[in-house]
């Protein structure tokens, strides 16, 4: 596929290490910090914190840099985990109750609750409710809207601390951090009309300075102004309309000259958006096979290098998705960023790791990389969860290290690995 | 782990497979091994059988002359050139005059490497013998089986694995009641390797062993199904169905191959018209040849959930 996974997004790149990094919301950082410092004499009277505001105010940074400041083990979930009775009782039941297994102190940290999905999480919030009343260790919750009335029992048993929108000078402040870092002189005049368009929000702000001055030495006013008529996000969104409702083959193949992505990109945008599309179950059925086939022809263009196939490809997933179904528009839906692209670009690290793992399992036990990662880790994962000690003794004679065992235990590997 | 501790060493620890284990006693004895392909299910002791016959013929210093090689991780055609070819063709020193090559997951290697084994057989037989160990001798083409004793590994019985459980679970200090055993046995069906991973796991809850401590171990174990994902399709829900689908592949570490062929194991039992049940078996197989070819595994799948949601939908219609 394409060569994505080198990019690092300026909000990771830039993510604050230390609470002193962290702009803004002093009064609210002090209260946070105020409320672990409580911790060291003893489990206060609310074990848990809310906190609460709008998106890219520092909510989850602050959290993080404090877990860096006082070198505690962050034990998170957000919304892009199930969060069942059962997951909530894996990942934070233990946590809040056992000592870590490296000695570390603890925080858990449920990130996005108002993201807890009523139906596909079930029993979620009442186990988040149940890991407060017991823990032994700090628990804090973060939402955008508190006063959301699904977390009305959650409420009352946290502290609620409120992170405000950033102003525009301590935006375009940070921004000018990065430029210096990047090495680009930006005007004050585009980095503060970068902060004005973020209303308050600097993970939105960031986002678009990256795309307007990633590997320039200059930003200019003009370089930005055009941010006011034309927003990135929509142009995508444009090109999949052309696709999906098409009047006719011509006009969705010609979708493809004006996105601004490349193709693998917008083939993962169509598979990613068209069942929200298409409900006919029919017709789903054949445009997912008009995918299935557009990808064939990339394995054909892998194989052969012969890049004349990729006409096919362009025609089978634009005109072959369009013709395939009745384009009778259900209202409207928004657009979502492709899954894949996302899990991929998060886990190359991680698939690398479990592949050394496996190999390591294998040459032990006699077995493939691959049947080990099947049919040995998940044991080995349960082992580590119910007896630490037992499961500490296997790692060591596997041969793995405190990063691999530490993946393990956490079981966040969400990769496959290819047999 | 429980199965590298308590995995035989030498041909006398083997307790099954007896008839087995007496020819290889008697390669032993002659200090001449044929070639060999070691076939059936998993957990039945093939490697095992094959280590020990190594020990018992070289001594203690068995690793010297061995070498073990995984063809699911190394099956490339190279490997058999180059690799396979260093270590086949010089003769070691000692009074046994060849080396063995134990040949894992043999069924996985693609046919060029099978063809290119089979001219490395027949060149360095002098130097060095092949004992090729698969769960399915048909997949190893025609010319090497034709070279190879064949031995045929079967299921181990139930009273084998009991015993082998109760003999663990004495060394170990664990207790374990009947209907954890029978829990066991139920799941791990007749492979050992299966068998004292199971047992062991459900050992670290650090309780007696009942069949409720078995069942959870293994659910924790195993939090998919492949059978819950066909009836979300078949239900109509593409969306959950495929997200079933990617945190199979994700998470669980699960091949486009192996759902595939689970799927397929499924069809037939599913509670659907025989029209459709051949009508999903036909495009399961697409699906499997295009994976074999090298297609995306995700996009290929999704597309077969899709089948599932028509083939729904059309049923409820009654056609």
């Amino acid at each position: 596929m394409s060569s994505r996974a080198t990019y690092i997004p300026w909000t990771q790149k830039y993510k604050p290490k230390s609470l002193s990094e962290v702009i803004g919301n002093e009064e609210a950082k002090r209260k946070v910090l105020e409320w672990i410092r409580t911790w060291e004499k003893g489990i206060p009277e609310k074990r848990a914190i809310l906190i609460y505001g709008p998106p890219g105010t520092g909510k989850t940074s602050t959290i993080e840099a404090l877990a860096n400041d006082l070198n505690m083990e962050l034990i998170m979930s957000d919304a892009s985990t199930y969060r069942t009775e059962e997951a909530v009782k894996r990942t934070a039941g233990r946590a809040s109750q056992a000592g870590s297994i490296f000695g570390k102190k603890k925080i858990i940290v449920f990130d996005e609750v108002d993201g807890v999905s009523g139906t596909a999480d079930t029993g979620g919030l009442r186990e988040i409710i149940n890991v407060i009343k017991s823990t032994r260790v700090p628990v804090a919750l973060i939402a955008n809207d508190a006063w959301d009335p699904r977390l009305a029992s959650l409420r009352s048993l946290c502290e609620l601390i409120e992170f405000k929108r950033l102003s525009v000078p301590e935006v375009a402040r940070y921004l000018q951090r990065i430029c210096l870092r990047e090495g680009i002189s930006a005007e004050d005049k585009a980095l503060k009309f970068i902060a004005e368009r973020s209303s308050g929000d600097l993970r939105s702000a960031i986002n678009d300075l990256q795309a307007l001055a990633q590997g320039k030495t200059k930003l200019t006013y003009e370089d930005v102004a055009w941010l006011a008529t034309r927003d990135r996000k929509e142009e995508i969104f444009n090109v999949l309309r052309m696709i999906f409702y098409a009047k006719n083959s011509a006009m969705a193949k010609s979708a493809v000259n004006i996105a601004d992505v490349d193709l693998d990109m917008l083939f993962e945008w169509i598979y990613e958006n068209a069942p929200y599309h298409i409900k006919n179950p029919l017709e789903l059925a054949a445009v997912m096979d008009m995918l299935a086939k557009a990808d064939i022809y990339r394995g054909r263009i892998n194989k052969t290098q012969n890049w004349a196939f990729l006409r096919y490809v362009i025609d089978l997933m634009t005109a072959g998705v369009a013709a395939s179904w009745s384009k009778k528009a259900a209202g409207w839906i928004p657009f979502r960023f492709p899954e894949r692209i996302k899990a991929a670009s998060a886990t190359k690290e991680e698939r690398a790791l479990l592949e050394e793992i496996g190999r390591k399992i294998g040459k032990k036990c006699h077995i493939s990389s691959a049947r080990a990662i099947k049919e040995i880790l998940p044991y080995l994962r349960i082992i580590l969860w119910n007896n630490p000690k037992m499961g500490k003794g296997i790692a060591k004679w596997l041969d793995l290290d405190k990063e691999m065992l530490t993946h393990i235990a956490e079981g966040k590997f969400s990769s496959s690995a290819k047999s | 782990m429980w199965t590298e501790k308590y995995r035989p060493r030498t041909l006398d620890e083997i307790v099954n497979q007896e008839e087995i284990v007496s020819r290889l006693k008697s390669f032993v004895k002659a200090k001449n091994v044929p070639h060999c392909i070691f076939a059936g299910p998993p957990g039945t002791g093939k490697t095992t059988a094959a280590l020990c016959l190594a020990h018992d013929l070289y001594g203690e210093n068995y690793r010297e002359y061995v070498m073990e090689l995984n063809a699911s991780d190394e099956r490339g055609i190279n490997v058999i050139r180059e690799t396979v070819k260093t270590f086949a063709r010089s003769r070691p020193i000692g009074e046994v005059s060849f080396k063995i090559l134990i040949l894992d997951e043999a069924d996985n290697m693609t046919d060029d490497a099978q063809q290119a084994l089979r001219r490395t057989m027949e060149r360095y037989t002098e130097t060095a013998r092949f004992i090729l160990v698969a769960n399915y001798s048909s997949k190893i083409i025609e010319p090497i089986q034709s070279r190879c004793a064949p031995f045929r590994f079967t299921p181990l019985p139930r009273d084998a694995i009991i015993k082998r459980i109760e003999y663990i679970c004495e060394k170990e200090h664990v207790t374990i009641l009947d209907d954890g055993i029978e829990a066991i046995l139920d799941l791990s069906e007749g492979d050992l390797r299966k068998t004292l991973n199971i047992l062991q796991t459900a050992a670290s809850v650090g309780k007696p062993i009942d069949a409720e401590i078995v069942y959870s171990v293994v659910g924790k174990a195993n939090p998919y199904s492949i059978r819950d994902m066909i009836f979300t399709a078949l239900n109509g829900d593409f969306i959950s169905a495929r997200s079933k689908l990617r945190e199979m592949l994700r998470k669980y570490g699960l091949s486009g191959m192996d759902i595939v062929r689970q799927i397929h194991s499924e069809i037939f039992m599913l509670d659907i018209p025989d029209k459709w049940k051949v009508k999903l078996a036909d495009i399961t197989g697409e699906i499997d040849y295009r994976l074999v070819q090298g297609a995306n595994e995700e996009i290929q799948l999704s597309a077969l959930l899709a089948k599932f949601v028509e083939a729904g939908y059309e049923i409820k219609r009654g056609s």
